[in-house]
């Protein structure tokens, strides 16, 4: 297939998931934050965590005396809602992502099916149709509650009316991609570098909720959600469909296959390493304090499969792109 | 923000005698509430109008529902009544009502034990071993039995009441299957989702990690190895007007919910189906009463019961939280002695007292209670739910004629106790304003190990102006109920996370056709002003 349509695919699949894992988040930001008294929570799901998260970081360690013009305050739940979820302006927002993913719907019509297209459509303006003061001013509870809904209808029109051919595995791929990545930045802000023992059952808890997880978790691990048992589910139960590990499991599936010739492609292999790897760290991994060095590396990793995805298969894309 | 020329709280008038939990006698808002106040006033009665509206939506679609019988007969699902103006309690009033209720638990506890061991409190001839033996909840087939750990009441919810002298007392004890938990958890979800600018100004101690405290203190009772304890939820079934609760609270802890056709008794110990054959069960939460459990030691006629499960308690195969018979400490008419337990258990003073409460069955008591019938209040001492009772104030003379016939013929089954003026707290009532109705609070603590009380409880509100029944099965609605952390909370704080800065992750991508371009171009946009 065109190697255009093929990227137009997996960015689909990727703004749609990262729309709805904003949400996710989002929502469960706002639920950690009413009620808890500022210095008592850590970075898990703080405003600034996920700033962090989506990609709005705040100057590191090493910037801060250099910094022209400091932060006055940290960011609060009215700035960052405004940001993340209705701001057209913001890439990042969910608004955004999913214009982005309706445009790129539109270039794509001859290969999707009607009703994704109509899906991803009515998203679009069912979101336009938010009135965005009043939104924030009540609580955007029901913007991501739909957000989430129709994330899901658009995923089960692709079960059931797309073609399972090469177009839909990248577009499968995008998604998968994107889920890793965006559960690995929450981990990442969420778990403390310096491991601690009990407490943070709240922020555990928290995290859970964000993406979406508690059920599963509940049922799935036999004990208490703290932020250790917590991560480790997210990042290697493989029963769990939100799991760093079954995303990863499902991308390469996707990879394999759309890719005529798997067994020589760079990012296959590099995700079939990093499976194994993930599965050796699963049953070898006792000490905390390695989880985030373990989070680092799968984070790594994963923007090397990204780079692996661009230079095998859009590269070509990329290059009549200058070229236009 | 635009200001709105109607304000929820005007003309506000709390009964006299009564106080208010929000509000002082001139109308102004208590210190711990006034950012609260402020923030009402400010949102103004469309925001709350509106609120209510987004309420039943979610509570419908979410099946948070309870069934009201119609004026046809008919029972139709209700979305259940939440109040969108939360409770407050000052970190400090908590930790009385917290000290004192864990004491109360603790002594009924000992009671419980001692009624079917040793009869401490009988010889001691505090407690008359004849009303003891002669209430419906005493359960002879566990005489002897000690329950896993010498914990009976794994689960407790005491109901209180404030006065208008402002001082707590224990209405009613509540020791078998107190229910009321997931509204407290529904409750306080809902309430950041519909009015999360309420929470500004207020540090709320969370009430999320219930679920936990119970599996914990289930797992803590179970007769099982460290960590391989199976623990399940027994629910009587769908029709029972709980099982919206039973169906939570499994899905919350991650265990089995089963009915009674999924328990099994094999040579004393506790099964479940399964499809892999039949797995042990160590502990089982029951949420139906002594009763049903077990057709072979109580009711013969229980369908709901697993025959064999006395038998299996009895061998200590297995825990039954709550333990079978500690009907016996929430009776009406033992509730008289609780105090005297405390002291006599624990050698303590009460931290919480009783109503003052009258035994009917002492012809003393029992002439000066029919004479002062119209302002007393008298219940039968083996219902709940708000069944029979009666409130002498408001009682036409008719009805306190009938009662007076009653109490005259069956003495044993009534008590009597002083009218509490139930305190008030500002409630929506229709058209986005606000008006003081009656108040209780039932807490809800788990003794496993230890004793935990999750901060504030179920705040159960009369909607009806100048009623004091609060139960919703006749028309009582919820509220959310916030204990304010000052900063000295103690047990139930998240620990405090040292403050870090987060690790520096790759910058997000954005592609596609058009991405360099875009991804420059946004990411302008990113880091400029925003």
């Amino acid at each position: 297939m065109l190697a255009r349509i093929a990227q137009e695919l997996f960015w689909l699949g990727r703004d749609l998931t990262r729309a709805e894992h904003t949400a996710r988040m989002l929502d469960g930001a706002f639920h950690a934050d009413v009620g808890v008294a500022p210095g008592e929570r850590g970075m898990a799901l703080s405003w600034e965590g996920v700033l962090v998260i989506i990609g709005a970081k705040p100057a590191a360690p090493g910037e801060e005396e250099v910094q022209s013009a400091p932060v006055a305050q940290a960011p609060g739940r009215g700035e960052v809602a405004r940001l993340l979820t209705l701001d057209t302006e913001t890439p990042a927002s969910i608004v955004s992502c999913v214009a982005r993913a309706r445009e790129r719907g539109r270039t794509l019509r001859d290969v999707i099916s009607t009703e994704m297209w109509e899906a991803l459509n009515s998203s679009h303006l069912a979101l336009g149709r938010y009135d965005l003061q009043e939104a924030l001013r009540t609580g955007p509870y029901s913007v991501f509650q739909e957000v989430k809904e129709r994330c899901a209808l658009f995923w089960g029109l692709v079960d059931r009316t797309m073609l399972r051919d090469e177009g839909r595995s990248f577009l499968e791929a995008g998604g998968r991609i994107e889920e890793a990545d965006m559960v690995l930045r929450m981990l990442r802000v969420a778990v403390p570098g310096e491991p601690s023992d009990g407490g943070h059952e709240s922020e555990a808890l928290a995290l859970l909720r964000a993406v979406g997880g508690s059920q599963a978790y509940r049922r799935a691990v036999r004990v208490g959600p703290t932020l250790g048992a917590v991560a480790r589910f997210l990042l290697y139960d493989g029963a769990y469909p939100g799991s760093v590990a079954s995303s990863v499991q499902a991308l390469v599936g996707a990879l394999s296959t759309a890719d005529p010739q798997p067994r020589s492609s760079p990012p296959v292999l590099r995700l079939e390493r990093l499976i194994a790897d993930l599965e050796l760290q699963r049953r070898t991994d006792d000490a905390r304090g390695k989880l985030d060095d373990t989070l680092a590396r799968v984070q790594t990793e994963l923007e090397l499969v990204d780079r692996d995805i661009d230079d095998r298969y859009f590269t070509i894309a990329g290059l009549a792109a200058v070229h236009l | 923000m635009e200001m709105t020329e109607v304000r929820p709280i005007e003309g506000y008038r709390v009964p006299q005698g009564c106080r208010d939990e929000l509000l002082d006698e001139d109308g102004a808002p208590r210190p711990h509430a006034a950012p609260l106040i402020a923030t009402l006033q400010r949102l103004g009665p469309e925001a709350l109008q509106a609120a209510g509206r987004r309420r039943d939506t979610i509570f419908m679609q979410q099946g948070i529902t309870f069934e009201v019988a119609g004026t046809d007969g008919e029972r139709r699902d209700r979305p259940f009544p939440l109040d969108l103006v939360p409770r407050v309690l000052t970190a400090a009033e908590w930790t009385t009502i917290k000290r004192g209720l864990a004491q109360r638990i603790r002594a009924l506890n000992a009671f419980v034990d001692d009624v079917y061991h040793a009869h401490e409190i009988m010889r001691a001839g505090i407690v008359p071993w004849s009303l003891v033996v002669s209430r419906p909840c005493f359960a002879r087939p566990v005489h002897g039995v000690r329950a896993p750990g010498g914990i009976y009441c794994h689960v407790s919810g005491c109901d209180l009441v404030r006065g208008g002298d402002g001082r707590w007392r224990v209405l009613e004890d509540n020791v078998r299957t107190p229910s009321g938990i997931s509204y407290v958890l529904e409750n306080r979800l809902a309430m950041t989702r519909l009015m999360p600018d309420l929470f500004a100004g207020h540090h709320v101690r969370a009430v999320d990690h219930y679920p936990s405290l119970l599996l914990d203190a289930l797992r803590a009772v179970a007769p099982a190895p460290e960590g391989n304890a199976n623990v399940v939820l027994w629910t009587p079934g769908p029709l029972n007007p709980a099982y919206f609760e039973h169906a939570f609270l499994a899905r919350q802890m991650g265990v089995e919910l089963v009915e009674a056709s999924d328990l099994v008794v094999r040579d004393a110990v506790c099964y479940t189906r399964t499809t892999s054959g039949l797995q042990r069960v160590h502990t089982i939460y029951r949420r139906l009463d002594d009763d049903f459990i077990d057709p072979l030691e109580f009711r013969p006629d229980s369908l709901l019961g697993v025959p064999g499960l006395v038998r299996a308690y009895r061998a200590g195969t297995v825990a039954i939280a709550n333990a079978i018979g500690t009907g016996v400490a929430d009776d009406k008419a033992v509730y008289v002695y609780v105090p005297e337990m405390i002291r006599f258990y624990l050698g303590e003073q009460p931290i919480l007292d009783n109503v003052p409460t009258y035994l009917l069955g002492d012809e003393r008591q029992r002439k000066e209670v029919v004479a002062r019938l119209g302002e007393l209040v008298v219940k039968p001492t083996s219902e709940s739910g708000g069944k029979g009772v009666f409130i002498g104030p408001q009682a036409s003379a008719a009805e306190r004629e009938r009662q007076a016939r009653l109490i005259e013929q069956r003495p044993d089954q009534f008590i009597a106790q002083e009218l509490v003026h139930l305190s008030t707290a500002p409630t929506e009532v229709g058209d986005g304003r606000l008006a003081p109705r009656h108040v209780d609070l039932r807490p809800f603590a788990v003794f496993g190990d230890e004793i935990r009380i999750v901060p504030g409880g179920l705040t159960r509100v009369a909607l009806r102006e100048g009623s004091m029944i609060v139960n919703s099965s006749q028309g009582g609605g919820s509220k959310d109920t916030w204990v304010l952390d000052d900063g000295t909370a103690g047990e139930l704080a998240p620990a405090t996370l040292p403050t870090q800065r987060p690790p520096e992750l790759p910058d997000v991508r954005y592609g596609g056709w058009h991405g360099q371009q875009q991804q420059q171009q946004q990411a302008a946009l990113m880091h400029g002003p925003t």
